[in-house]
């Protein structure tokens, strides 16, 4: 019996002492002597205290860089358990404006940089891409130095031998690829005499707005990215007629079988395989899916495997040229209050973070030690084979930290071949002529309370709706229901919302 | 069994002073026993009651940063918002079919299965067979759905041309919509009818044998004997595992669903614990999803109540 009454006590000991922790947040003005940041990784093995990328960036940043190196697939769930903690870091990778985090930064958890990156103080963080930057910011302030990726990603990707075989053109329109899809489907592109092939390659994809196959068709036709304006208001792309003309594109390709049977369920893992084993010819994704898909024709057939893969940027639509971009970031870095409490400290950080933009410490986290897993000829990087695990390490961990939001002048990587070359350089073109007709979502830098609680359900609402209305499954009618639907679950709060931080902020 | 020993030889407890002079001499008389029970309590304080203080952000705006302390209370708000959700009837309708398909035809399977491989006499056969349809219950959601997806595959997959070619169908199963649930069944079946056998068969064994010997010369065939001493001997069984699986009836498991569900067939796929995955892990609304959490513990302890009542009420032994 005197065994079981002392569980509870020895219980509430244990409760008391990790509520007692939490509260103890601890008061310090002095300066910082180490710059603690958390960051995702996804290298095989994160990067060592001793690690030689950290001594050279802790230099030259003047602060001892020690990182907390989190696995990407959990970084989320650790992001809240970190605030909810005791043991904030002073730099923190936040992946996107979640519930958690845009709660966070309105009750005060984080600096607002907005002044501070503005003052020019910071050469290296004023970003050279301030749309960008308003798509990172929440609601007019900017929490964070994002990470630059880059703008213009999405293009059209064929089996060039079919074009080949076929006599055809690579497409410039969205009618172009519709007639290229059915003769890949009904005209035997790889003159094997037997019905086998067919046109777009199309996996799952859940979701709106994030770049799958179906957001860069609905640009194209002039559906807007996400939101558009609309006599000085923002309506939602999916309620212009531009989508549903889009969507009537895409169910005419389905119905006729110019897509894959399994587009609603084919895993987006096994994506290259049709298009290698030649089953499929056209995939309409990412630029660097075709610098895959070439390496992976070398593999196959080292003689020919530059005749295989054709790269089209994006196509023009029924209603004039529009291309899709990125939002240009992934995520930000930003600093909460609980590590970093006084403003000279935060200068401290920020003066850090100029000095990792830096172009030696873009090489650094980029490329790894030069001279030691790389050397650089002609103003090219060449890896050393023989130290390709540190290079992997460099690469999926390190370069998680760049922000390079004031330009990337890293050493280009050196290719392989004169054809690998080509390729990359008609990727550069082809992105700077897209990105003069991209069009950018005019909301991305607006939080909506009701988008963000309800988001997630709200865009599945639109994203179902559209597959089962392109696979036939629902009509005109029930798209409209749908719409409706989504109407009363929160979108109209959403349209609300937005519309008057437009107003706002305009 | 030692307390059901210890009741025989006491008489029913008594109270006031003589409780407590009775308790402690308990305490000392099977010490070893209580010793034996610390373990589990500390398990169920530490992992099971503890965490129940969490619960608490059902009831409130929970914000990591603000800790739960610091969060504001809104009371029954996030209870209002779920049960007046437009999604809540079609989530409910979904997770008690699910649920429905699991208690009247994988259950009863698990027991039909139990009784075929009781009624084997070769034991080789028989542990062969066991072990066999134990296995898929070792393998993971994620692995059965991989295969089901092999199997299932349009146009290629093995299953999916004999299920075409039986029902005249070219659809493609792993999205329409008819097909969710019978493909979610088939999975259920296959991986967990054999490992669900292993408590029936257990029971099976403690069948007292002279009641067959006696049933043999009185000249019951063996159907009789299923009938008449099998069934009847297993039945409490039956109902105690009845009553924990109607317990469990909100939870469908999100594992499974999760993986089977896409954009063609979430009308009939969604269910409680994929919404709760959404609106808590991915848009971090964690006292919304405690709040729905919270509720399905509360019907499940109802119906398990509830179960166990009728159980009683038709004369079975309940839990408790």
């Amino acid at each position: 019996m005197l065994k079981r009454k002392r569980i509870p006590v020895a219980l509430l000991a244990v409760g008391s002492l990790a509520l007692g922790a939490c509260s103890d947040g601890g008061d310090n003005a002095e300066p910082l002597e180490s710059l603690d940041i958390m960051a995702p990784f996804f290298s095989a093995v994160p990067p060592e205290e001793d690690d030689p990328v950290d001594k050279a960036l802790s230099d030259l940043a003047g602060l001892d860089l020690s990182v907390q190196w989190v696995p990407n697939t959990d970084y989320g769930s650790k992001t809240n358990t970190v605030l909810a903690g005791d043991d904030i870091p002073d730099v923190m990778v936040i992946q996107g404006k979640d519930q958690s985090f845009v709660q966070t930064a309105e009750a005060g958890g984080f600096w607002d940089l907005t002044e501070y990156l503005a003052s020019g103080d910071y050469p290296n963080l004023v970003t050279e891409n301030p749309q960008v930057q308003e798509a990172a910011s929440v609601n007019g302030k900017v929490y964070g130095v994002y990470r630059a990726r880059d703008v213009i990603r999405t293009s059209v990707i064929l089996r060039q031998d079919w074009l080949d075989n076929l006599g055809l053109a690579q497409p410039q329109t969205t009618a172009d690829l519709y007639e290229v899809a059915r003769a890949f489907t009904e005209d035997d592109p790889d003159g094997d005499g037997e019905d086998d092939t067919y046109g777009i390659i199309n996996p799952a994809w859940g979701g709106i707005g994030n770049g799958s196959p179906y957001d860069a068709i609905e640009t194209w036709y002039g559906s807007g990215n996400l939101w558009r304006e609309e006599g000085g208001e923002l309506v939602p792309a999916f309620t212009t007629d531009e989508w549903l003309q889009a969507l009537q594109y895409e169910r005419d390709l389905v119905a006729n079988g110019y897509v894959n049977a399994d587009y609603a369920t084919m895993d987006p893992a096994t994506w290259n395989e049709p298009f290698l084993n030649g089953e499929g010819g056209i995939i309409i994704d990412v630029q660097s899916r075709a610098t895959q898909l070439a390496g992976l024709f070398k593999e196959q057939d080292p003689e020919h495997y530059d005749q295989y893969v054709a790269l089209v940027g994006q196509l023009d639509g029924p209603n004039g040229t529009y291309a899709l971009p990125t939002s240009g970031y992934s995520g930000f870095l930003a600093v909460p209050r609980a590590g970093v409490q006084t403003e000279d400290q935060l200068k401290q950080v920020l003066t850090a973070l100029n000095e990792l933009n830096t172009t030696e410490a873009q090489n650094l986290m980029n490329h790894g030690i030069e001279g030691d897993n790389y050397t650089v000829v002609d103003g090219e990087a060449v890896f050393d084979p023989a130290k390709q695990d540190f290079t992997d390490q460099v690469t999926g961990a390190w370069a998680q930290l760049g922000m390079n939001v004031a330009g990337y002048n890293a050493y280009p990587i050196q290719e392989e071949t004169e054809y690998d070359k080509a390729l990359y350089q008609q990727r550069l073109d082809l992105q700077a002529e897209d990105l003069a007709n991209a069009v950018f979502n005019p909301a991305a830098g607006f939080v909506s309370p009701t988008y963000t609680t309800s988001g997630a359900q709200l865009d599945t609402i639109i994203a179902d709706a559209r597959i089962q209305y392109i696979a036939g499954q629902i009509d005109d009618a029930g798209l409209q229901a749908a719409l409706d639907t989504w109407r009363s679950s929160g979108g109209d709060d959403v349209v609300q919302e937005i519309n008057d931080l437009y107003a706002d902020l305009n | 069994m030692t307390t059901a020993l210890a009741a025989d030889r006491e008489p029913p407890l008594a109270r006031g002073p003589g409780r407590l002079r009775r308790l402690r001499r308990d305490a000392v008389r099977y010490r070893w026993l209580f010793l034996l029970m610390l373990p589990g309590l500390v398990y169920f304080a530490l992992f099971r009651f503890w965490p129940m203080y969490g619960a608490r952000i059902a009831f409130k705006n929970y914000i990591p940063f603000l800790g739960i302390d610091g969060s504001e209370w809104v009371g029954f708000a996030h209870f209002q918002a779920f049960l007046s959700n437009p999604d809540f009837p079609r989530l409910l309708v979904n997770t008690l079919v699910i649920a429905a398909l699991s208690l009247l035809i994988a259950f009863p399977l698990t027991i039909v299965l139990a009784l075929l491989l009781n009624e084997l006499r070769l034991q080789i056969l028989k542990r062969t067979v066991q072990t066999l349809v134990y296995i898929p219950h070792f393998l993971s959601w994620t692995v059965v759905v991989s295969i089901t997806a092999l199997l299932f595959a349009i146009d290629t997959g093995p299953l999916w041309t004999f299920f075409a070619g039986l029902f005249g169908t070219d659809a493609n199963m792993l999205a329409d919509p008819d097909w969710f649930r019978p493909l979610v069944l088939m999975q259920m079946v296959w991986k967990d009818t054999g490992w669900g056998t292993i408590i029936f068969l257990a029971a099976l064994a403690g069948v007292d044998q002279e009641q067959y010997e006696a049933a043999i010369i009185d000249g019951a065939g063996r159907w009789q004997r299923v009938r008449h001493i099998t069934i009847p001997s297993i039945l409490p069984t039956i109902t105690v595992l009845l009553i924990l699986h109607t317990g469990q009836i909100l939870n469908t498991g999100f594992e499974q669903i999760y993986l089977m569900s896409n954009s063609l067939n979430r009308t009939v796929a969604d269910v409680f614990d994929t919404y709760v995955y959404f609106a808590g892990i991915e848009q971090g609304a964690y006292s919304y999803s405690t709040a729905v959490g919270l509720f399905k513990a509360i019907v499940g302890l109802v119906l398990i109540f509830g179960t166990n009542w009728l159980a009683k009420r038709f004369n079975q032994q309940g839990i408790f």
